[in-house]
């Protein structure tokens, strides 16, 4: 077509008209011709980086805990997408969204550049480090924190000897929105914290508000289980039951969701076994013997959960086994949080789930490098100390406990007591703020280091952490490197032979390469392929675990008293794209809607229709909620999937601080939250808070994705459902 | 191509869509969604973002309805007046569909937006005036219009963000309409490869950025065409034709079938190339 019908003279005049309107406007045709960019030819092109071809690199997501496997695309040297690395065996290939925006929080410009003083003046990398081994003279070790998120791998490794070299055993690990309760739970009745959860071998998985497709220990894993579980193959398709008073993202795909009246999870999970004991399962004695009060019209009073509704839960777990009952933040969070997560876990044993979908997690041979998690109730003890007077010097890597601890715990104002606050940060949050000295951190893509997961797939593996791409700003350093600098002024001799932390990593991971499946590779062939695939594993003995649930000692208290003066129950919830908050400054997520209320860019307070009616709220109105110890003011969104006692706000937004997306977007509902802590483990009680509800007079538009006619499909068939008898589900492809 | 020659052989060129009298020979680009594994949980639109140099807007331009997500997610509830929604929400991924016949190619002024030989339904970008028509004919409403030069303002992509950018995605410019293009660079470098070795494109070697990062593996994508693929099978399993003249096989059975596969406003007959499956509940529970 083309050599018949081109006319190349007509096509010339009309390109010279073209070239004649650009002449007038620049030199020429190009912003290379026109000087406003040049082109620079490599007279020795760095290694992989050829122009207009992707190069990709393994190396591990650090945007929550889970951990994922990841594989970086780049091109020309810039790292431009995060994919999930499809040899993992804990995302296996996949990624969620929160992963997606790592590259915002590597390419972000709110980023800490140089090491500042209070007040921003800016110093050099030797007087920072100087000034820290200055102001740890004199001072005795117990008199030194240190505080982190969880850690695990080489840097653990290094954070202890330099611990051990402050002759200080302060370190408090803290998680703002860990399950640790439930953790604690586990531990006694399976005897590990966190066993491996068999949805894709589960027939029917009951959840007490654990959101594990959304923010709940390793969302993508379970979810690439629940995309298997929903299948047909061959033991059916499995069968998803949620309880609990807010709808999260799980419950929103639950085959049926089951509002409960909050805190009374542990009793239905007892009604549940009761009912199960009436239909013919035969229950140890013990067992029987507690269940024998929670009979089916207490359980219905006590809960809310009608008496069909329990016999027809206890029937389907009867008839399809083996089941799986999880224990999740919404059961946990209460005074009687550990009793609540013990009765849940009950139900697993009674059904004899433990060791079929329950399963035991590969040991991690090396304790050194396996995981610290951290908890709330270590923020607290930090918080005591530095009261008292007893914190001289605080170091903190990864938490903002100002943002995230309640405004009732005063963790501001016991850390203005602290001598010499040294803060490593990614962003000027509200922690670091009120730091002596900021030590500005390496991203995530640009560090070296290791480490190792809470929740493991199929086998104990080692996560290897690996620059994508050349650090954007100078003086930024790896968590690792500065560690290690910190212990070079204590044990010079004993880490001279490491010139950064990449040696000490590389040498520390050769050196058990045994240990690491490899025993026979030379030390090159074994560390490069280690890094080509992103992770080694562990040669660790499959562990076992030790089923002693018991009924003993769980003991429940009745359900909740009105509280006249604050009548309604404040559920904050984790959402999976701002957790704790510490990712709120990166826009993707803020544009990325809330999948349960569509809204973006903002806070908001979920009421059911029917309390709003009872108040006179609409959606939009202003409304100012009210708790013991604070009150914050936030937009109303009508929201069915929650129980209409209670109310629920989302955590992470709310900042004064941390940078320009952050800042000024929503309100802080960690503030308002009351110091109550579960009775057992003294983790702090999230859902414990009462609240009361006022109008302001304002009423604001909801900035959402759904339309004005909210989730109505105004009689189209758009997202079409079927029940299980429609549809022939075998076969399908 | 000149005037002439486009006049002269007229017929050659016109195609109705779809094509029963030129079948698609290499490849036909389609989906298929499992809304029965669909979460819900918006990887796949933050994907997208990474992927296709999409602009975030911010509060004020989104609450006017100038958001930018070429994948999003409708949460619907049912409408039953029950008092809690006890069978969850109702999650779908929406996106282009790809029509076949396509509502909004015929209605652009200077045929910026039309079918490719592959299936898609294509945007080109420079030949794009902003009349905004298509948008307008959307069914779907997936078409984003660019309303400011998002570029060129505050806080899109300011400093560093710059070198996210996808090279292999134009960043728009004000004044054009865009929209989903099943991350046509992606196929576009899968068929080249492709081409240099002599044959097509397998199933599996080229994924789309929102299936790729879907936690629940719920989108399968490939060629039509090529009966085993996975998309291929997932159709044909269900019985949904590319070009059902009347209805689909599902809809054709008193009282429905026991197929799940179904597209969005079939009725409308624009042919979309994404198949749906119904999201399933428990009748036992």
């Amino acid at each position: 077509m083309i050599e018949n019908s081109f006319d190349r003279r007509d096509f010339l005049k009309v390109l010279g008209w073209g070239g004649a309107a650009v002449t007038l406007s620049g030199c020429g045709f190009t912003s290379v011709q026109d000087g406003v960019e040049t082109v620079v030819s490599y007279v020795e092109p760095p290694e992989y980086a050829i122009p207009g071809i992707s190069v990709y690199f393994n190396s591990t997501c650090a945007q929550c805990d889970a951990g994922c496997n990841i594989t970086g695309r780049l091109r020309e040297g810039r790292v431009l997408k995060l994919e999930g690395n499809t040899s993992s065996t804990i995302n296996y290939g996949k990624m969620c969204g929160l992963g997606q925006a790592g590259v915002q929080a590597h390419y972000n410009p709110d980023r800490v550049r140089e090491p500042m003083l209070r007040g921003g003046e800016v110093l050099a990398w030797d007087k920072a480090l100087g000034m820290i081994n200055d102001k740890l003279s004199g001072v005795k070790g117990d008199e030194i924190a240190f505080l982190t998120g969880s850690v695990s791998g080489h840097v653990k490794v290094l954070l202890q000897n330099y611990l051990e070299a402050l002759g200080t055993k302060n370190h408090y690990a803290y998680e703002a929105v860990a399950p640790s309760v439930v953790r604690a739970a586990n531990k006694k009745a399976y005897g590990v914290e966190m066993p491996r959860l068999r949805l894709d071998k589960a027939k029917v998985v009951v959840s007490f508000g654990a959101d594990f497709l959304g923010a709940w220990v390793s969302p993508v894993n379970f979810s690439q289980q629940y995309g298997k579980f929903r299948k047909a193959g061959d033991t059916g398709r499995g069968v998803l039951v949620q309880i609990e008073s807010k709808m999260t993202l799980t419950g929103a795909n639950a085959d049926r969701w089951i509002a409960i009246r909050p805190g009374t999870e542990g009793i239905l999970a007892l009604g549940i076994i009761h009912a199960l004991g009436a239909a013919g399962l035969s229950l140890p004695a013990d067992v029987a013997a507690v269940s024998k009060a929670y009979d089916a019209a207490r359980v219905t009073k006590d809960t809310g959960v009608s008496a069909e509704q329990i016999e027809k839960l206890a029937a389907l777990l009867k008839e399809r086994s083996p089941s799986l009952v999880i224990a999740g933040s919404a059961a946990e969070g209460y005074v009687h949080g550990s009793q609540n997560a013990a009765a849940i876990n009950l139900l697993n044993s009674v059904l004899g789930n433990i060791g079929k979908t329950i399963e035991a997690p590969t040991n991690v041979p090396f304790p050194q490098v396996a995981v610290t998690t951290g908890n709330r109730s270590s923020v607290q003890a930090l918080n005591d100390s530095m009261a008292n007077g007893k914190v001289k010097v605080l170091f903190s890597y990864g938490a903002n406990p100002v943002f995230t601890t309640p405004t009732a715990l005063k963790f501001k104002e016991n850390l203005s007591k602290v001598g010499f606050k040294v803060v490593f940060a990614h962003y000027l949050d509200e922690t670091t703020q009120e730091a002596d000295l900021v030590l500005p951190l390496d991203s995530a893509l640009e560090d070296w280091g290791t480490s190792v997961p809470e929740y493991q797939g199929e086998s104990a593996q080692l996560s290897i952490q690996q620059p994508l791409m050349e650090k954007l700003h100078a003086n930024t350093r790896g968590v690792g490197d500065i560690l290690l600098a910190l212990l070079k002024q204590r044990r010079a001799n004993e880490y001279k032979d490491y010139e950064d932390f990449y040696s000490y990593l590389r040498n520390a991971v050769v050196k058990n390469k045994s240990a690491l499946g490899s025993a026979g590779e030379d030390d090159d062939t074994f560390w490069t392929g280690a890094l080509s695939k992103g992770l080694v594993y562990f040669n660790g003995s499959k562990g076992s675990l030790s089923a002693k649930s018991s009924a003993a000692g769980i003991v429940l208290p009745a359900p909740a008293e009105e509280d006249a003066a604050y009548p309604l129950h404040l559920i904050p919830a984790v959402t999976a794209n701002l957790r704790d908050g510490r990712h709120a400054n990166l826009p993707w997520l803020q544009e990325s809607p809330d999948p349960m209320t569509t809204i973006v860019w903002d806070s908001w307070v979920e009421l059911h229709p029917k309390t709003a009616a009872k108040l006179g709220i609409v959606e939009g109105d202003i409304i100012e909620v009210t708790s013991r110890s604070g009150s914050i003011k936030a937009q109303a969104y009508l929201f069915p999937g929650i129980h209409p006692d209670a109310v629920s706000m989302p955590l992470g937004n709310g900042h004064v601080a941390m940078g320009r997306w952050a800042k000024d977007v929503g309100v802080n509902a960690f503030g308002i939250l009351d110091q109550v802590v579960d009775k057992e483990t003294g983790e702090l009680a999230f859902n414990e808070t009462r609240v009361k509800i006022s109008k302001t007079g304002k009423r604001v538009i909801v900035v959402k994705d759904e339309g004005f006619i909210g989730g109505s499909q105004a009689g189209n068939k758009i997202a079409v459902r079927a029940s299980t008898d429609e549809v022939e589900l075998s076969g399908e492809v | 191509m000149s005037v002439s020659n486009m006049l002269e052989n007229w017929s050659k060129f016109r195609h109705m869509h779809p094509v029963d009298d030129a079948p698609y020979t290499e490849y036909k680009w389609a989906m298929s969604i499992d809304l029965d594994a669909c979460s819900g949980c918006n990887a796949c639109s933050v994907a997208c973002y990474a992927e296709n140099n999409l602009a975030v807007v911010g509060k004020e331009k989104y609450n006017a309805g100038q958001e930018m997500h070429w994948m999003r997610i409708e949460r619907y509830w049912d409408e039953d007046g029950r008092e809690f929604p006890d069978q969850g929400a109702q999650f779908i991924p929406m996106m282009c569909q790809h029509c076949e016949a396509a509502p909004c190619e015929t209605v652009c002024p200077v045929g910026a937006t039309n079918h490719t030989a592959d299936g898609l339904n294509s945007q080109v970008y420079n030949r794009c005036i902003g009349s905004r028509y298509c948008s307008a004919n959307c069914p779907f409403k997936v078409r984003y219009f660019n309303w400011y030069d998002y570029p060129t303002t505050n806080n899109v992509w300011p400093d560093e963000m710059t070198q996210q950018l996808n090279p292999d995605v134009t960043v728009r410019g004000k004044g054009v309409m865009e929209k989903c293009t099943f991350c046509v660079q992606r196929l576009e470098r899968a068929k080249n490869n492709a081409r240099t070795e002599g044959r097509l494109v397998h199933d599996g070697e080229v994924q789309t950025a929102c299936q790729q990062a879907c936690p629940t593996s719920a989108i399968s994508f490939g060629n039509l065409v090529e009966p085993e693929s996975k998309v291929a099978k997932q159709w044909a399993h269900q019985q949904v034709e590319l070009a059902a003249k009347d209805a689909q096989a599902k809809d054709e059975q008193e009282g429905g079938s026991d197929l799940r596969g179904y597209r969005i406003f079939e009725e409308l007959r624009a042919y979309p190339s994404v198949m749906y499956l119904e999201r399933v509940r428990e009748s036992a529970i």
